[in-house]
């Protein structure tokens, strides 16, 4: 058994014997006891402070007249921004269709350093001319420290993306600015790690942190990314942030992104983000998994009329205690 | 230097030899506030000897000569126009200017160094109006100009309030996260101040926002940025980083008109001066007097006199018709207790 230095994890580490099985994911190689994990009482997440449900009332936040927390929020429009053109023409049809809030990327993590990086200021002014024209806010990703405050000029919803969600000196960047945040959730990610990451932005003095959940890696090959939707009730029992879910990256396939909307209304999703592209066939990124404008305004329709139900972000709301079942 | 490059270089130059030729057409309307016959032939003989002397084997005298008598022949025609010189602080592209376009009789922008050049070119009638900001919605007062009003024995014939959206200038095809430094007039520089130190810029005070915007082009870094109009933007031909900069939305400037005569053609506004014996309840005595008469008074502002520190100015704008005898009556009760008092003027109010 390797000797661990003590001084470097928490006071009340148990070391355990090898034989005995390894409850921790994360270090189930060096044979010790998680130390959040509780035998008793299952994750307590001791490490979240202002993150964690506790007693806390659910937060709201607030976008110009979208409450992330209280109604269903429909989040839409392209992958990149690629013109004014593109980028406002989709925008009016997504407002029409139903959307309450603009998406677009200015600045795109691709793969491949060849592939289209975005428009960068240039996109960010044609994001704000999109909100001007239709008058929804907008959400856009920033990549790098050095851009945090200039996006933050321009957008309404600062978002980080899945590659980015421990990208610490970016969080404690976006954690000081007084816009909302929206954090992805990694795709290696736990639920743990990843509110842990909003708990970076928080303690910057950044209240407004909206959680997404966007699929994460698994060994099935059919879907771009398991869309993990049991992270939604599991994220409203242990925080009182909202939650959306993103079934275009979630699950990379058209055909799907109905079915899973509909099931994030279901699972109490406080909303949700989706690609549409006027013309998906000639989008510069992503173009498999966008929605026409089209297949757009049904899904809005099925979502409205779910919603009515109850079920959703309203049912949590209701609920001030997430584990109140046990 | 391939074609495209050469182009670039001739168009360049098209935009400067413009900017020069309509800095000759000022000049010479300024020089037509200064004789009272517009052909003086000496005058014109010395010029077309001195300028076809500089010929060279490109440019023929003739030449030269020809595209002389043409662009003296325009400021001739431009002299017996009688156009309306504004003086106002700053250079083309300055809010100053902007301001002027709405009073819409045909008047000619002209750029002044300091506010004390534009109320004196107006003195001494080398300019028809001078056109000066009084106060801003963010920052409020504009100190010098209030200390030339109180001093001055010009007239405000006029106001305007003009809404003031900012943008944050760079070089073209400079990265705008370089940007360390900003230059612009300090009243610009505190319009924005929220957003300079959002973004962690240091501001940089410049005599002018479009002069600024100028310098910038021509020998600013690349690590610099201006705060100027989008006009500014425009003449310059620098990048728009960031629009509507400024720390609130309803971020506005009142200007005044100033000129040697009185105008109070449908005026419904009044701006006076005056400072008050040193005695208790002093300035109480006079405000209870424009209560009395009911008149409405829209600001007041008090300056330290320069000449006696220790001792105050102060402007009052009111709401009344020169023609309404009440107004007449309360001024002139105000003009008796007062040590000094001077009418600067009735106008009409800006509809914003």
């Amino acid at each position: 058994m390797r000797a661990i230095p003590p001084f470097s994890f928490p006071a009340d580490l148990k070391i355990v014997e090898a034989e005995t099985p390894a409850v921790s994911p994360i270090f189930p190689l060096i044979g010790i006891q998680h130390p959040l994990i509780d035998q008793e009482e299952g994750y307590t997440m001791t490490n979240l402070k202002l993150v964690a449900l506790e007693q806390r009332e659910r937060t709201i936040v607030t976008v110009g007249n979208v409450r992330f927390g209280d109604r269903f929020v429909i989040i839409a429009g392209p992958c990149s921004v690629e013109s004014e053109e593109q980028m406002i023409q989709t925008a009016v049809a997504v407002k029409r269709a139903g959307a309450d809030m603009l998406r677009g990327g200015a600045f795109k993590p691709r793969t491949s350093p060849y592939a289209f990086q975005g428009l960068g200021l240039q996109g960010l002014k044609i994001l704000a001319r999109a909100r001007d024209a239709t008058g929804l806010p907008f959400a856009t990703e920033v990549l790098d420290t050095r851009d945090v405050s200039w996006v933050a000029e321009f957008a309404d919803v600062i978002q980080i993306g899945a590659r980015n969600m421990q990208n610490f000196s970016l969080l404690k960047e976006v954690g000081k600015l007084q816009k909302p945040v929206l954090l992805k959730r990694g795709m290696y990610s736990t639920l743990e790690e990843w509110l842990n990451c909003a708990e970076y932005v928080m303690n910057e003095g950044n209240p407004q942190v909206i959680l997404c959940e966007r699929g994460i890696r698994s060994f099935e090959t059919y879907t771009r990314n398991t869309l993990d939707l049991s992270a939604v009730p599991a994220v409203k029992e242990l925080s009182h942030l909202p939650v959306i879910t993103d079934p275009t990256h979630g699950t990379g396939k058209v055909s799907l992104i109905e079915p899973m909307s509909l099931a994030s209304v279901a699972a109490g999703a406080d909303g949700v983000i989706v690609e549409v592209h006027r013309n998906p066939q000639e989008a510069l990124s992503d173009k498999d998994q966008a929605l026409t404008p089209e297949q757009f305004s049904e899904i809005v329709k099925k979502i409205r009329a779910l919603e009515s139900f109850g079920v959703g972000s309203r049912f949590f709301a209701s609920q001030r205690w997430g584990r109140s079942s046990s | 230097m391939n074609l495209k490059e050469i182009r670039n270089k001739i168009d360049h130059l098209d935009i400067e030899l413009i900017a020069l030729l309509h800095q000759r057409m000022e000049y010479a309307l300024q020089a037509g506030k200064h004789k009272n016959a517009i052909f003086d032939p000496s005058r014109e003989k010395t010029i077309l000897d001195t300028v076809s002397s500089k010929g060279s084997a490109l440019l023929e005298s003739s030449f030269i000569i020809e595209v002389y008598r043409s662009v003296i022949g325009n400021s001739k025609k431009l002299q017996e126009k009688r156009l309306k010189l504004v003086g106002f602080q700053g250079e083309h592209g300055a809010w100053s200017e902007i301001a002027i376009q709405e009073f819409g009789y045909e008047m000619v922008p002209i750029p002044c160094f300091e506010f004390g050049d534009v109320f004196a070119g107006v003195a001494k009638k080398e300019l028809d109006f001078g056109i000066v900001p009084v106060e801003n919605s963010l920052e409020g007062s504009v100190n010098e100009v209030n200390d030339l009003l109180i001093g001055t024995e010009l007239n405000i014939v006029g106001e305007n309030i003009v809404p003031i959206h900012h943008n944050l200038l760079a070089l073209p095809g400079s990265d705008h996260r370089e940007i360390r430094t900003v230059y612009s007039h300090p009243q610009a520089l505190a319009q924005c101040r929220a957003f300079l130190q959002r973004n962690r810029l240091e501001p940089r005070p410049f005599y002018d926002t479009a002069g600024a915007a100028r310098w910038l082009r021509h020998e600013g870094p690349r690590t610099a940025g201006v705060i100027a109009s989008a006009l500014a933007a425009d003449i310059h031909g620098l990048e728009i980083v960031k629009e509507n900069i400024e720390d609130h939305p309803d971020n506005a400037t009142r200007f005044v008109l100033l000129s040697e005569r009185m105008e109070t053609n449908g005026a419904n506004k009044c701006t006076i001066a005056f400072s008050t014996k040193d005695r208790v309840g002093a300035l109480l005595d006079v405000l209870r007097i424009f209560a009395e008469y009911k008149i409405n008074l829209t600001r007041i502002e008090s300056r330290p006199d320069r000449m006696y520190p220790g001792t105050f100015g102060f402007l009052l704008d009111l709401q009344g018709s020169p023609d309404d005898p009440l107004v007449s009556e309360a001024l002139t009760r105000v003009k008796e207790m007062s040590v000094k008092f001077k009418n600067l003027g009735f106008y009409r109010e800006s509809q914003r």
